[in-house]
């Protein structure tokens, strides 16, 4: 059998800083590679290791090269060589991509709400791109956006262009309050009170804290969402990518595998199980 | 992969009974040596007496199987005596299937892979393996055959499997109740039991089998001898299903009390999270992958990895699993509630191994039990 471990080698083109800690890197290889909004690719650092990171963007194929984004938040230690070695010209591994992403060919014709918290922005971008992208497919759109701080925000020099997508609202709060931040202060959670969409034709994408995702869900299902018109993005410790490590298991369910994106209906029972 | 083709179970005894024969330890030696030569170029692995001490390894030549010595296992211990019924050590198949630590492969740091070959260097025959260490390579089959590099070089490389039924159970021995014991009815090519000391019953569950046994020039099995087999195999069973309660009740009372805080911290009160427990399981298959930099190399090792150990859910954010209970509560869940959501079979093989090598003696038969109290309760 082929090696599932084995990597492709990617050249870095691109570092853009987005919050303090954040850096979001546009990287490229010579091989084409389809990618759906919501799947991840495992980034290795030559004598370090490998971290799950999602993808940030669809995938650019041209002339049989592949070009994606990735954003890194600085939490360990892979994720610290990352931000601090790679610059415009490095190199890096990657393989994947794994996991279901979000169902977005299921959801054609539905109304969607969109709720990132933090880095769980990044997972979502794709799916805001392809919404933009193919905008004819899907009905009413409403984004909510927060992050502790409006610094911590991701994607600030294209976030207002969100907001004119075609029938699409966006909203964005901070946990806490700052000099010349006219939006909502408090828990993006709150936005949800004020989601405007037909919510028996609506499904809502959520990426963020664990807790942030149970507060979003009790909230959603309140507003009279269905439970599997819910779903969530979750996040393990995760070493192989393809369910042989085991590390990232989630009640039966592999992360990597049957994951990242879960139908909020099919692991209901393991959220109300603490550290399950 | 060796493979048998599957057979008919009829109760305790396999379809193919009418073709038990009986033989001694030369006769043994005999089949080993035969194989071999059917088989061409292969190692013996199994369990091997060394320096008073029983591990799985490579067995050069038959006389090493412990076939003069006992275990005698308890939760928290393990001792070898003089006598014949040897069931199994620390060890099992697993250490050669997925060894502790194995190169998974190769890197340079201009990002180039060195593709590393797992595969052993010649085929294998597992020889005198038990009947729970054989369910035991079902199980990590169904999870990673195919999907893990180095667990399916390595067991491509196993070209037959010889089984040691088990006539008298250890005292933490359970497997009739999961299903993967004392006896063998499928998946291997020969299994033999001792009756008595140099009274060796055979039968073969494969062509391969078959042919070896054909050339062996082994008697008959008298009725007698079939009568006492049947019966120490019917007494095997009932003991060790005395042992556990019904399975269908654990999962019943494992998805109630799946959340029960106190209950898990009160069966778990003994735990250290020293991952014993998951080492010696011949089911457990988690690892860590880290990089061992050498030279201008880097190895990327897969390392066992414990759910009962701190670290199992760590991150560098933060932890998935801090508390001990949670940790241990997953051994137990995963083996009996989410195996069979993964792969359609329970995943603990009855072998005890986790009762017996624990430090501090903390037995899953107890755990089990107290389960199902709590539900009558």
């Amino acid at each position: 059998m082929a090696n599932p471990f084995k990597f492709r080698k990617a050249a870095v083109i691109d570092k853009v800083g987005e919050a303090p800690g954040v850096y979001t890197y546009t990287i490229k290889y010579d091989e084409v590679l389809e990618a759906s909004p919501g799947q991840f690719n495992m980034l290795y650092v030559y004598g370090l290791g490998e971290v799950p990171i999602s993808l940030s963007n669809i995938p650019t194929i041209k002339n049989g090269q592949t070009i994606i984004q990735h954003t890194v938040r600085v939490v360990g230690a892979v994720t610290r060589a990352i931000v601090s070695r790679l610059e415009i010209g490095s190199f890096v591994g990657v393989r994947g991509p794994y996991g279901n992403g979000w169902p977005l060919r299921d959801v054609e014709g539905r109304d969607i709400v969109i709720i990132g918290g933090g880095i769980g922005m990044a997972p979502l971008r794709p799916v805001i791109k392809y919404i933009e992208r193919y905008r004819g497919k899907f009905g009413r759109v409403n984004i909510l956006l927060g992050a502790r701080t409006p610094r911590d925000l991701l994607y600030k020099y294209e976030l207002d262009s969100y907001s004119t997508i075609p029938n699409t609202k966006l909203v964005l709060s901070s946990d806490t309050p700052a000099e010349g931040w006219e939006h909502h202060v408090g828990f993006v959670t709150d936005l949800i009170d004020g989601v405007d969409v037909d919510v028996r034709n609506a499904v809502a994408f959520v990426c963020g804290p664990e807790v942030m995702m149970r507060v979003s869900t009790r909230k959603l299902l309140g507003r009279g969402f269905r439970k599997d018109d819910l779903y969530l993005s979750l996040e393990r410790r995760m070493r192989c990518g393809v369910g042989v490590c085991g590390t990232c298991q989630f009640g039966h369910y592999f992360v990597c595998k049957d994951g990242p994106v879960f139908r909020y209906s099919d692991i209901e029972e393991y959220l109300l199980v603490e550290e399950i | 992969m060796s493979v048998a083709p599957p057979m008919k179970v009829d109760g305790v005894l396999s379809a193919n009974n009418l073709n038990l024969l009986v033989g001694d330890f030369g006769d043994l030696e005999v089949v080993a040596r035969l194989l071999q030569r059917v088989l061409g170029n292969v190692k013996l692995l199994g369990y091997k007496l060394h320096n008073g001490e029983v591990r799985f390894g490579e067995v050069d030549d038959v006389s090493e199987v412990p076939t003069n010595v006992a275990d005698v296992q308890r939760p928290g211990h393990y001792r070898l005596t003089p006598g014949y019924r040897f069931r199994h050590s620390f060890s099992s198949p697993k250490a050669f299937l997925l060894p502790p630590e194995h190169t998974i492969l190769t890197t340079s740091p201009n990002y180039g892979v060195v593709e590393y070959d797992s595969s052993p260097e010649c085929g294998v025959v597992f020889f005198g393996v038990k009947p729970c260490d054989r369910k035991a390579v079902e199980i990590l089959d169904r999870v990673i055959y195919g999907k893990n590099p180095v667990y399916t070089k390595r067991r491509d490389a196993v070209r037959a499997i010889v089984i040691e039924e088990c006539l008298e159970p250890g005292e933490t021995c359970f497997c009739s109740a999961v299903n993967a014991g004392p006896t063998v009815s499928t998946g291997f090519d020969l299994a033999y039991a001792r009756l008595h000391k140099d009274l060796y019953i055979f039968k073969y569950g494969s062509p391969l089998g078959e042919r070896v046994l054909s050339r062996a020039r082994l008697r008959r099995a008298e009725e007698s001898h079939v009568k006492e087999y049947a019966e120490m195999v019917g007494k095997a069973v009932s003991t060790m299903n005395a042992r556990v309660p019904n399975i269908m009740d654990v999962q019943k009372a494992l998805n109630e009390e799946i959340n029960d805080r106190r209950f898990w911290e009160e069966v778990t009160s003994k735990c250290v999270g020293c991952g014993n427990c998951n080492y010696v399981c011949p089911t457990c298959f988690c690892i860590e992958v880290e990089d061992v930099v050498e030279g201008d190399r880097s190895r990327r090792v897969g390392i066992w990895a414990g759910c009962r150990t701190y670290t199992y859910g760590l991150v560098a954010g933060g932890h998935f699993r801090r508390e001990l209970y949670t940790r241990y509560r997953h051994f137990v869940l995963h083996k009996f509630l989410f195996y069979p959501k993964q792969v359609g079979d329970v995943g603990c093989v009855g072998c005890g191994r986790c009762s017996t090598w624990c430090p501090l003696g903390l037995d899953l038969k107890d755990v089990l039990k107290h389960l199902t109290e709590v539900k009558t309760r």
